[in-house]
């Protein structure tokens, strides 16, 4: 008998998963940030239902700040897979011109995302939502299960969640509650990488090391996307040799200095790093335990 | 000598190596009339514990001193102009040690490669060859000046942990010749303006081409403005590698 690897066994666990929500719920949905855990969980759903498109639509709640190079591969990417994309964006926030800049990060990240993930679960009626999210990534997503309920109002309750023992999910609802579902909880950032390279999972440039235009701020260096991002008078971007580890709204983002622009380096460089991928992300470190408040407010 | 045998020339074998034009001239002539036995192979650089090290004050006088704009026209340190300031001010360090404590805080960038990139099959060589050589033929017919320069962060090495990094400002001259200045902020646009005046100045009047790696200008108008008044001013963008 083989004995599978850890990589195998984590493609199986995810793939049992999301079979497991295909047939227990009504109408799943699975959640496209366009990042590489993105990228590895559409991977995963494809080989979990082959030959057939995967069963449910794709959904990108859209803040209009992300970068452009992600949008690009958004599109190219639901045309590729034949799978419906919904994109939603929170028409308040439209309205009242929503920006990192004008409002800061809490803001934008509560009515562009928090709320605009609200909207768009409640507009389509889906009663489960698959996430990208991981455990190693920050400390609140460490605690929280595979089938992470929400109430009917979309909130998550840290005390008050299911066991999950000998990987057996307890998927029945409560009326009006909703599921958010982490196939890849147990993947660690190193494990990503290297499935993405043993399946040449396709991904985003940005995650390539290249020369970008780059300003500094708060020591985190942000990519200067386009015309939007304000510059301070006199200030000249600098042309970096940087990537991403994580991306999200370009403002809020920050890249690091890199030397790594094929797979081999990437991993080579998580091999020997020792922070988190989200160091980079602003809205991580709005306030203490930013994450788990956002989180029990509605965000994924 | 296995760079020459492959058919480099001296310049290029020079600048590969480190070493200067007249030494490999002399290694390859006496190459080619004793072979191998009659090149004379030496250690480089002082022994071991007779360098010449700038103690704190001299290096705090050094950094503050980079840091500064030169006096007009020149519009970056050269080694000797920062030596003959820090000479004024009590401090007698030579242009050559400060080449070397240059080098030894990754200050001292080597120049970009120009030579045969008109015959590459990438991004730059098609950049040289539809932007870089047309503006290059006009100001050399024109007996303008030629600069190379570029904006970095410096990455000091592991035995300089703790170190800051700075922001050098670089410009490289006749023969490869260093000028930069190291600031503790990225530089902004009026310190880009001064260093374009003052090789506008130094010029008389000519036409100046500059090659700038390293800043995205795009976006700044006072630079763009600044542009356009000085039409015998060339910037060519070092296009970005991906």
């Amino acid at each position: 008998m083989t004995s599978l690897t850890h990589l195998q066994k984590l493609e199986a666990e995810s793939i049992q998963i999301m079979r497991e929500v295909v047939a227990e719920t009504e109408n799943p949905v699975m959640l496209y940030s366009v990042g590489k855990d993105s990228a590895v969980m559409l991977h995963l759903a494809r080989k979990a239902f082959a030959p057939a498109p995967p069963p449910f639509p794709l959904l990108h709640v859209d803040t209009r700040w992300k970068f452009r190079a992600m949008y690009d591969f958004r599109d190219q990417m639901a045309k590729e897979v034949g799978m419906d994309l919904l994109v939603h964006i929170n028409p308040e926030g439209i309205e009242k011109d929503i920006n990192p800049f004008t409002h800061g990060s809490a803001i934008h990240t509560d009515v562009m995302k928090t709320e605009g993930l609200k909207q768009a679960l409640d507009k389509y009626g889906f009663d489960a939502a698959f996430g990208g999210a991981r455990r190693d990534e920050e400390k609140s997503r460490a605690k929280e299960r595979v089938f992470s309920f929400r109430t009917a109002q979309h909130r998550w309750d840290p005390k008050n969640q299911r066991p999950e023992l000998w990987r057996i999910y307890n998927t029945r609802k409560h009326k009006g509650e909703s599921i958010r579902v982490f196939p890849l909880s147990n993947w660690t950032e190193l494990d990503i990488w290297q499935y993405i390279y043993l399946q040449n999972i396709p991904i985003v440039p940005l995650y390539y090391s290249a020369e970008r235009p780059v300003v500094e701020r708060d020591g985190a260096l942000i990519m200067v996307d386009d015309e939007r991002m304000p510059l301070e008078p006199g200030e000249v971007p600098m042309m970096r040799k940087v990537r991403f580890r994580t991306l999200g709204c370009y403002p809020l983002t920050g890249a690091i200095e890199s030397e790594a622009d094929t797979l081999p380096d990437i991993i080579q460089e998580m091999l020997l790093t020792k922070t988190s991928e989200r160091q980079g992300r602003v809205i991580d470190h709005d306030s203490a335990a930013s994450m788990e408040k956002k989180k029990q407010e509605g965000y994924f | 000598m296995r760079l020459r045998l492959d058919g480099q020339t001296v310049a290029a074998t020079a600048t590969q190596t480190g070493l200067s034009a007249p030494t490999v001239s002399a290694a390859w002539k006496a190459f080619r009339e004793g072979g191998w036995q009659a090149v004379p192979v030496r250690p480089r650089g002082r022994k071991v514990g007779q360098a010449q090290r700038l103690d704190g004050a001299a290096q705090q006088a050094l950094c503050a001193r980079l840091a500064e704009q030169p006096p007009a026209p020149e519009a970056a340190w050269s080694s000797e102009g920062v030596a003959e300031a820090l000479k004024a001010d009590g401090h007698k360090i030579s242009p050559r040690a400060i080449d070397h404590w240059l080098e030894a805080h990754d200050l001292k960038p080597s120049p970009l490669l120009l030579e045969g990139l008109e015959r590459h099959r990438s991004v730059t060589g098609r950049w040289y060859r539809h932007q870089a050589e047309p503006v290059l033929e006009r100001v050399r017919r024109a007996d303008g000046a030629l600069w190379q320069g570029g904006v970095r962060v410096s990455q000091p090495g592991e035995a300089l942990a703790g170190e800051p990094r700075r922001y050098q400002l670089y410009l490289h001259g006749k023969r490869g010749k260093l000028y930069s200045r190291c600031l503790a902020v990225p530089p902004r646009a009026e310190d880009y303006l001064v260093l374009f005046n003052r090789l506008l100045d130094q010029a008389d009047g000519k036409p100046v081409v500059l090659i700038f790696r390293g800043a995205w200008f795009d976006r700044v108008q006072e630079i763009g403005g600044w542009l356009q008044e000085h039409p015998d001013f060339r910037l060519l963008p070092w296009p970005a590698s991906s």
